[in-house]
């Protein structure tokens, strides 16, 4: 509702998505998922902006933790309580990050795992150049399509004729990817990337205080099922 | 071929430090690469729910079978580059721009990324980055199976019986052998057949191999 989560630093959004596997692993029973569920969803509706992105992430969710729950069932010897917490421990795990996903600008993140992680900066500019090319990827898949249409070899009914058609031209967005990236690399080194010693940023790579805040209730949210399980101790 | 006589290794190959240093294509390349994979990940995700459900009602363990296509990140990463850290690291981008663009999983399929991207490089740095055959490459995918197995089994499945458990691991193992593997490695052959492998082992070998048929 507020939208804090859609001006907070990418880093703390990943962060507390990874940190959900910390709390999915501490989940013991049903009254520790659903806590812990519940304070997921509650994080969530708070600190959502209102359209976030498209629903459809959230049947993925769903549709992972329904195939989880049942093979739970079948075999975990058909306890029905055990197979709901299975699968409610796939849903904390996979849910904050299947919701924050859509809010996580790319070339924010590269310039952050740069300064802010100081990762190698060779590795976080070439990740950034990498990540501005990414709508050039979905330009090229619609122009090979676009091309194999032309010459009459479109995809046929078949599911055979689909996947051999969907192989063909992710194999030609490989080789234009090797291409581009010969390519892109010559330009870097004309411009003395590989001897570069100091290294500037476009951008600044900030620290607010709501990204500490967000952190910080990511690692609580985290410990929820582990301090469920110590104080009901059955 | 004439095959007995060993081709000479030229000699900036031979020098372990420079055969080890990333030069900017082998980064840009990595981090590139990756992100197609990421891409091509994103699309399979769609199918792998709808053939992995289908698993699911059948026999879950058997599942694990669709698992290799999800280690093709490393292994072509590891194949082509063949640098310490190329297959981890093309892994690890492949699996956070899908997790970026949106999937079932979250950003928890990066550490499922990392784990295979690791048990590729494994295999790798255990041939001290010097052997990329076909059976190397069948161990990578067999070991990178085998590491995102024992993930699922204590993350996604920890109720299922141990004897469901080794069926999983079976039915991954095989496909991360013959699809990441087996498949790697071939998808690799083809591309340096492209020439757009030229800066990269596998390219080099490609044009020798030509040379040495046209002799």
């Amino acid at each position: 509702m507020t939208g804090v989560l859609a001006r907070v630093n990418p880093l703390v959004l990943i962060a507390v998505s990874l940190l959900a596997l910390v709390a999915s692993l501490g989940i013991r029973d049903l009254t520790g998922a659903v806590i812990t569920l519940g304070g997921y969803l509650v994080a969530g509706v708070i600190l959502l902006p209102a359209r976030s992105g498209p629903p459809a992430r959230f049947a993925a969710v769903a549709a992972g933790a329904l195939s989880v729950a049942y093979s739970s069932w079948l075999l975990g010897g058909r306890h029905l309580e055990a197979a709901v917490v299975a699968g409610l421990r796939i849903v904390v795990l996979a849910l904050p990050g299947a919701a924050v996903a859509p809010l996580v600008d790319p070339a924010v993140l590269a310039g952050q795992l740069g300064q802010r992680l100081r990762l190698p900066h060779r590795f976080a500019v070439s990740l950034a150049a990498a990540l501005h090319r990414f709508d050039q990827l979905g330009r090229t898949w619609h122009e090979l399509a676009r091309a194999r249409r032309a010459r009459g070899s479109g995809p046929g009914r078949g599911p055979v004729s689909r996947a051999r058609y969907a192989a063909s031209i992710t194999f030609a967005l490989l080789v234009a990817t090797l291409r581009d990236a010969t390519g892109l690399a010559v330009a870097m080194d004309a411009r003395g990337f590989a001897r570069a010693r100091t290294r500037s940023w476009a951008e600044p790579a900030p620290w607010t205080r709501a990204d500490t805040a967000v952190l910080l209730a990511g690692v609580a949210l985290a410990a929820v099922p582990h301090a469920v399980g110590a104080l009901f101790v059955r | 071929m004439e095959g007995a006589r060993r081709r000479k290794v030229p000699a900036m190959l031979d020098n372990p430090v420079a055969r080890l240093r990333y030069r900017t294509i082998d980064l840009v390349t990595v981090v590139m690469l990756g992100v197609a994979v990421g891409v091509v990940f994103w699309g399979w995700d769609q199918l792998y729910h709808v053939l992995s459900g289908a698993a699911a009602f059948a026999f879950p363990p058997s599942k694990g079978i669709f698992g290799g296509a999800w280690l093709l990140g490393g292994l072509l990463g590891g194949l082509i580059v063949r640098k310490p850290g190329a297959a981890l690291l093309t892994e690890v981008v492949a699996s956070s721009v899908e997790a970026l663009l949106g999937n079932g999983w979250g950003f928890t399929n990066v550490i499922s990324g990392a784990i295979q991207g690791a048990g590729a490089e494994l295999v790798l740095a255990l041939f001290l980055y010097r052997r990329f055959g076909p059976v190397v490459a069948m161990l990578a995918g067999t070991v990178a199976a085998a590491g995102e197995a024992l993930y699922e089994w204590a993350v996604y499945y920890p109720e299922w019986a141990l004897g469901y458990r080794l069926a999983h691991l079976g039915f991954f193992g095989v496909s991360g052998a013959l699809v990441a593997g087996l498949g790697g490695w071939a998808v690799v052959r083809s591309l340096a057949r492209t020439g757009a492998l030229d800066a990269f082992g596998p390219g080099r070998e490609h044009h020798d191999r030509a040379a040495a048929r046209l002799r």
